[in-house]
């Protein structure tokens, strides 16, 4: 199939969300995706951007960094923000979520009697981010909160309140919360919205890791939501290249962050400080690639061409209740959340192996080695409260069918999996 | 041509010849490779490709094919340099590795951080972020005032480390650049090095420029606490990728990687460091710049090799700083060469009572960048003003000579717009 350039393809209609999207993708059409979640996936159109945007840097590299460059920062970071509902000088772009969550919890400044509220379900890196400012003078205090699913957006709500109570702030100290808004094992929206509520009633501090959340939660509104921080991946659900994220930080709280990282030349010290110079920091922070953070606008612009935020993500939520119950069928298992009020865009079936075999880096290994290699397909597998799980992401390309398809595979491996223990 | 059928011919001479390997625009006076390096175009091929596998299925990438490539990429770095390859991890960029090393010392009140006025601007900020951070250790900014010779600094070194000496139990530590970027020139580092040894100071290396362009470096020799050098600057591997070492000896320093791993393990249950394992996967990245390092190695290799690549720039570096300044009827900074390896630094005709502005700096990008499509970096450092030229293999001395009739035209016009 000749590729036409995007100038060319957006003046046509847009395939129907399905297979028909797969060619606009680079993916390899013989593997069987329902894994976006982890990594995300690129539109041939952005990488076209991309590529271009190579050859512009390439030509004149001083040119482009020392002057090109800003504008089109300043333009992605006004558009992502108005996607969340900030203000454009409130969003800034780092590398990825994990760097994101690591420069807002390194900024604070920590002292004996704080307390840092995760959950077990809490990302791998964030919660070791969160055990190693723990290990660190002057050794703030962790409270972990056990989340096991299935359980309801009220049964969240009632742990956190009641871990709340049970670990009060010290006299002059702080409390924070480092809150997922879409979990990543299993893939659950969690009612973050209320947290951050109880966050602010509490005075908590609310650090929302939302790496999930856009170009899969439509509608975000950090004016209304008003968590005190909140970092998304833009290549996970908003089709920009590997790897950009979001680093929201309301006006009121820019003064925590005295520093990016890596710190920047324009960081100012405390005795010069007049105002927060929050945006000016992360403008430069040692030599990147730039294209990931600037073709975040070929996202968008691709993703307008496919309809819109509303548009495709009323397609992949529907396709993930749909597609979950019908691959619950398949495997003769359960969805975790049958009533769907945890479900975006992920959806999470039991896999068919008994839960007393636990998780080893060997079963780990095998799943992959069966599925990826020699099945050429994959959804997220994971262990969560004694159950074996998989998580699949519903997304443009995706449709009812790959569930199915996926089921068979699954159902398959388990059961070799299964019987190789056995011997 | 794709690079396979390419590396079967005879690379072309050095110089203007080899200038259609890279992709920069044919009419751009170059001499600024040291800002931000420059992809010779079979490594863009190579990570386009690498691209391309990567987005044919990210998991099995990810999962299971990356890793092999990347500890490929560290043995082969670590190679250059001369240690072992569980010394070496990648990571974004030097400002990044710096950050990673300074931001792992447990850090007390009293402990002093040894910086220079030439540290770059990058690094002195994260040194300043650090002493405004509980518990205060404080800085010693030694001043560097160019020309100067290598003894000059080694003398100046010994004597701020005399004059600041360790509190009973507290630690020093010194960030000395390998290569300072302005001026570009080559510092006594590996005496620096020793001398911290002899006074038990952590020497930290930011070696940003070395690689690819220092040859022969060992860190056996050496033996640096701490060293960081970016491979996209003279290493020709795609921006951005910079290389960590950090010897066996002192890898429990560093307790934990920016951002944090999974594989993070806590004190109490923490054996022995797992220094490469945190490395690994600090979150998603593109990974084609780290793994085609490994291409820029195989381009440096077609072109002859470190060394014949950085006889060439290193004779031109010389060669051209002296025409130069011939044609603005200034000096180098440097005449003897001791301090130039592939950057030389020439004054530039501007009086040295015009002080730094913003609005000078601006004005000399325009007019150098926009409206000639000619840079080398420009700076103000000693009362003068300077401009830094890289000599790289598809530049030749009529460059240097070109460049110094727009530099005189710019400094000639700036000089007469502030009288005005």
């Amino acid at each position: 199939m000749e590729s036409l350039n995007r100038k060319d393809l957006y003046k046509q209609e847009p395939p129907p969300f399905g297979k028909a999207l797969l060619k606009h993708y680079a993916l390899d059409p013989e593997y069987l995706n329902l894994n976006n979640g982890s990594y995300g996936t690129t539109p041939r159109p952005v990488l076209e951007a991309a590529n271009e945007l190579t050859l512009l840097v390439e030509s004149n590299p001083d040119r482009f960094n020392r002057l090109l460059y800003q504008p089109m920062l300043i333009d992605v970071r006004t558009k992502v923000a108005t996607l969340i509902g900030a203000k454009a000088d409130e969003v800034v772009l780092v590398a990825n979520a994990s760097m994101g969550v690591n420069t807002i919890l390194r900024n604070f400044d920590w002292e004996a009697g704080d307390v840092i509220f995760a959950f077990t379900t809490t990302y791998g890196s964030v919660s070791r981010t969160v055990q190693n400012l723990s290990d660190c003078s002057p050794f703030p205090s962790v409270c972990e909160i056990p989340l096991n699913f299935p359980m309801t957006h009220a049964e969240v709500l009632e742990s956190f309140k009641e871990h709340l109570k049970l670990h009060p702030a010290g006299a002059n100290k702080k409390r924070v919360a480092v809150i997922d808004s879409i979990v990543s094992n299993p893939g659950v929206l969690l009612p973050w919205q209320e947290m951050v509520k109880i966050c602010r009633e509490e005075n908590v501090w609310s650090l929302v890791d939302a790496a999930h959340s856009i170009g899969q939660e439509v509608d975000l509104n950090m004016e209304e939501s008003k968590p005190d921080f909140f970092v998304s991946n833009c290549h996970k659900w908003l089709s920009s290249k590997r790897a950009c994220a979001l680093l929201y930080v309301p006006e009121r709280n820019q003064h925590i962050i005295k520093t990016s990282l890596p710190t920047s030349h324009t960081y100012i010290r405390p005795a010069d400080r007049v105002k927060p110079n929050f945006v000016e920091q992360f403008e430069w922070n040692g030599t990147i690639d730039f294209t990931p953070y600037l073709t975040v606008a070929d996202a968008i612009e691709f993703r307008q061409w496919l309809g819109g935020e509303h548009k495709i993500n009323a397609y992949c939520h529907d396709l993930a209740l749909k597609g979950g119950r019908r691959l619950a069928e398949v495997l003769g298992t359960r969805v975790i959340d049958p009533d769907g009020d945890l479900t975006v865009n992920m959806v999470n079936v039991e896999l068919p192996i008994p839960g007393s075999i636990k998780w080893t880096a060997a079963i780990d290994a095998s799943m992959k080695q069966k599925m990826l290699v020699e099945r050429k397909a994959y959804s997220a597998h994971f262990y969560h409260n004694g159950a074996w799980w998989t998580r699949c992401s519903a997304q443009v390309w995706n449709n009812v069918e790959d569930f199915e398809n996926i089921g068979i595979k699954w159902r398959e491996v388990c059961a070799e999996i299964v019987m190789e223990l056995k011997e | 041509m794709n690079r396979k059928d390419l590396y079967k011919q005879e690379p072309p001479p050095f110089g203007k010849a080899l200038l259609k390997h890279y992709a920069l625009d044919p009419e751009y006076i170059n001499l600024n490779n040291g800002s931000y390096g420059a992809t010779p175009r079979p490594v863009l091929e190579a990570a386009q490709e690498l691209t391309l596998l990567i987005e044919s299925n990210p998991d099995s990438f990810n999962r299971l094919l990356y890793k092999p490539k990347l500890i490929d990429v560290r043995t082969k770095l670590a190679t250059l340099i001369g240690a072992k390859p569980d010394e070496v991890v990648l990571v974004a960029n030097a400002s990044m590795g710096v950050n990673t090393i300074l931001r792992n010392f447990d850090w007390e009140a009293e402990d002093v951080i040894f910086v220079f006025s030439t540290t770059y601007i990058n690094v002195s900020g994260t040194v300043q972020s650090i002493s405004d951070c509980p518990p205060f250790p404080s800085i010693c900014e030694v001043p560097l005032n160019f020309p100067m010779t290598h003894s000059d600094i080694i003398e100046s070194f010994k004597d701020h480390l005399k004059a600041n000496p360790a509190s009973p139990n507290k630690k020093r530590v010194a960030v000395i650049d390998s290569i300072g970027s302005n001026p570009g020139v080559l510092l006594p580092w590996r005496e620096m090095v020793q001398i911290c040894r002899e006074e038990k100071v952590w020497s930290v290396v930011d070696a940003a420029h070395s690689i690819g362009q220092e040859v022969d470096l060992n860190m056996g020799e050496a033996k640096p606490d701490f060293f960081v050098s970016n491979c996209h600057k003279w290493l020709s591997s795609k921006r951005a990728c910079a290389l960590l070492y950090v010897p066996e000896r002192n890898q429990h320093i560093i307790k934990t990687a920016l951002p944090t791993s999974d594989t993070y393990i806590r004190p109490k249950d923490r054996l022995k460091p797992n220094f490469v394992q945190q490395f690994e996967s600090n979150g998603t990245i593109d990974l084609a710049p780290y793994l085609t390092v490994a291409d820029a190695l195989e381009f440096r290799n077609w072109l002859g090799g470190e060394h014949k690549i950085n006889t060439y720039c290193h004779d031109l570096a010389i060669k051209g700083g002296r025409r130069l300044a011939e044609v603005l009827g200034t000096r180098v900074l440097d005449p003897d060469g001791d301090l130039t390896v592939n950057m030389v630094n020439v004054e530039l005709p501007i009086p040295g009572s015009i002080k730094w502005s913003a609005d000078i700096d601006a004005t000399m990008m325009q007019k150098m960048l926009i409206e000639r499509k000619a840079y080398s970096a420009h700076f103000n450092h000693n009362g003068a003003w300077w401009t830094r030229c890289s000599a790289q293999v598809w530049n030749s001395v009529e460059d240097f000579e070109n460049i110094g009739k727009i530099w005189r035209e710019v400094c000639a016009d700036i000089v007469k717009e502030l009288k005005e």
